[in-house]
């Protein structure tokens, strides 16, 4: 079995991924899937030290993520959707002001 | 999945040939959310990596946890975002990064960080071992659905009904804003 730091090594690299993503990439769809491989980087670091302490206090903090991150995506894409909808381009320095 | 739970730690290399292959897998789907030029190709990737992630929850014995990441994520969230990206298609990017300057300020950013965390995880004296997580007979199975079900309804009841709060108002929210006008 390979050891802790490896598991965490995974999840730091994917938590650097996607936070290159957010901060490179314009489409904010893609941006969002970024701020999903970010959670799920977390999600894996909350396993792995689940595992290491045998407490299953981090499966259930990873459960709650998810579902958290599920309601965060579904609003999100209501954003897209109604953004798309009143005609302005999809770009992410465009969307930049709260105010419609 | 017993097997995996059950297994002697110290040698399996079938074990660590599976983590790496499925570490690398990730890794490199990971990238290809943020490299492709296409956002169903993200998605693709997306969909990829969080797969390979439910096979490092069971080597972690969190089954439920896998289950959960495939049922919810791979199914629900990948197929609501795939829906809407061809939804939207007309997405044709003129040019999909920002300006140099920022990408080059990124990369810098993520490479340094990228060093840090393996001089950290990689380069400590103390390995992080995995202690052994044996069956016995009677107890719960670390990580099985009773096992995360038994912490989520005593221990985190009030959490989880946060939870469930902050999904309903997720929902109402996703339909006033994409209600007709």
């Amino acid at each position: 079995m390979p050891n802790l730091g490896i598991f965490l090594l995974l999840s730091a690299v994917l938590f650097i991924t996607g936070a290159a993503g957010v901060l490179v990439r314009r489409n904010p769809l893609v941006v969002f899937m970024c701020v999903e491989l970010m959670l799920n980087a977390g999600n894996l670091a909350l396993v792995a030290f689940s595992r290491y302490h045998r407490t299953t206090e981090g499966q259930v903090f990873a459960l709650i993520v998810i579902a958290v991150a599920a309601s965060e995506v579904v609003v999100g894409l209501a954003l897209m959707v109604a953004i798309y909808k009143s005609g302005r381009p999809m770009d992410i320095d465009e969307m930049s002001e709260m105010r419609g | 999945m017993t097997i995996l739970i059950a297994a002697p730690q110290a040698a399996s290399p079938a074990l660590t040939i599976l983590v790496a292959a499925t570490a690398a897998l990730s890794a490199t789907s990971g990238l290809g959310v943020v490299l492709s030029r296409r956002p169903l190709y993200a998605a693709l990737s997306l969909v990829v990596n969080m797969l390979s992630l439910a096979i490092l929850f069971v080597v972690l014995s969190a089954q439920f946890l896998a289950a959960a990441q495939i049922i919810v994520y791979a199914g629900a969230v990948m197929v609501l975002f795939v829906f809407v990206i061809t939804l939207l298609n007309p997405l044709r990017e003129d040019s999909p990064v920002r300006e140099p300057v920022q990408v080059g300020i990124a990369v810098f950013l993520s490479a340094a960080f990228m060093a840090l965390a393996a001089v950290m995880f990689l380069g400590t004296s103390k390995p992080g071992v995995f202690p052994e997580v044996d069956i016995v007979a009677g107890a719960t199975p670390f990580g099985s659905i009773q096992d995360v079900g038994t912490q989520l309804f005593n221990v985190f009841a009030f959490p989880f009904e946060v939870t469930s709060l902050v999904l309903v108002v997720a929902a109402v929210g996703a339909v006033y804003l994409s209600r007709g006008k």
